[in-house]
């Protein structure tokens, strides 16, 4: 075989690949069923105060409360709940869902992380690890509202307590 | 309205006045009133140790006497012991003044500051990056 001909094969090798690359991906037809705020309200809110609600401690005078599931029933319900909260992370990526490829892609992927690092510790019944994970959810959530999220921050600067006294004198 | 019905409805009612679990993540300004500033002292009569934010109840005596009932929003957990506060750094009965903000609904319940304890220690409650106002507490501010 001489050189012109390795090089046209070559040559049509690299085309039929290209044209393989460059084939349209069947589009998959999600149909989101409402916005990020619904998807909040309805899918990770409930999940994620479940997660925080089965850790932590109750301390009064009459002694310490433990949070933590106390039966394999309870274990499960907690680890159906670390589910949800890291497929949140993964709705948070649908197309027409995601705002960006950036923060967002990030964000969405710490949600899917904190929420496989609870479903673990409900799977070990470890009640530290699911502090933890409570701890590190909260954080995904901070990051996201932070960029995400303009209206609760404060414009104007805070009244101080002495400009209340100043105000009723 | 069938007495299970009654009961139902009272169980759903204490449960989401008194507990301050759940749907407790929100951001400062959805609940607690950053023009409303207050300071608050009292003995130490709860602690909820819970993400994602730890609850000081207080027991306040007001000039007439008369005692109320107050629950103070701090940190995460994890911010406060980063900050060298654990669910034993403050024991029960113990008193202290808080800085902080009362609820927007005018409740029994704010949103922690500063806490001064009887020995003069000021410690900071409360969390950042939640949009309190920039008031100096919080050294990640400045």
């Amino acid at each position: 075989m001489n050189h012109a001909r390795l090089l046209i094969i070559l040559l049509l090798l690299t085309a039929c690949g290209q044209r393989e690359q460059a084939a349209p991906a069947k589009s998959i037809p999600f149909k989101p069923t409402g916005d990020v705020k619904h998807l909040m309200q309805w899918v990770l809110d409930p999940a994620a105060d479940h997660l925080w609600d089965s850790a932590g401690s109750i301390i009064t005078a009459e002694g310490t409360e433990d949070l933590a599931p106390t039966s394999d029933e309870a274990w499960l319900a907690v680890q159906h709940s670390a589910v949800v909260v890291a497929e949140a992370g993964n709705l948070l990526l649908m197309p027409g869902v995601a705002k960006d490829d950036g923060a967002w892609q990030d964000i969405s992927l710490g949600l899917i992380e904190a929420g496989l690092r609870a479903k673990s510790a409900a799977e070990a019944h470890d009640a530290e690890a699911l502090f933890d994970a409570g701890g590190q959810l909260y954080r995904v959530c901070l990051s996201c509202h932070a960029i995400y999220i303009k209206d609760d921050e404060r414009t104007e600067p805070p009244v101080t307590r002495s400009d209340l006294e100043e105000s009723s004198n | 309205m069938s007495f299970k019905q009654i009961v139902t409805a009272a169980a759903f009612i204490l449960t989401t006045s008194f507990s301050a679990q759940s749907n407790a993540h929100h951001a400062f300004g959805a609940e607690f009133d950053a023009n409303a500033p207050l300071v608050l002292r009292g003995s130490v009569t709860r602690i909820e140790w819970v993400n994602p934010h730890a609850w000081f109840h207080i027991e306040v005596t007001k000039d007439d006497g008369t005692k109320e009932q107050w629950r103070i929003e701090g940190g995460t957990p994890n911010t406060l012991l980063r900050r060298g506060i654990n669910k034993n750094s403050i024991a029960i009965g113990t008193i202290i003044v808080v800085d902080g903000y009362q609820a927007k609904d005018r409740s029994n319940s704010a949103n922690g500051r500063n806490i001064t304890l009887a020995d003069g220690k000021k410690m900071f409650m409360g969390s950042s990056g939640t949009g309190a106002p920039k008031d100096g507490a919080d050294a990640s501010d400045r």
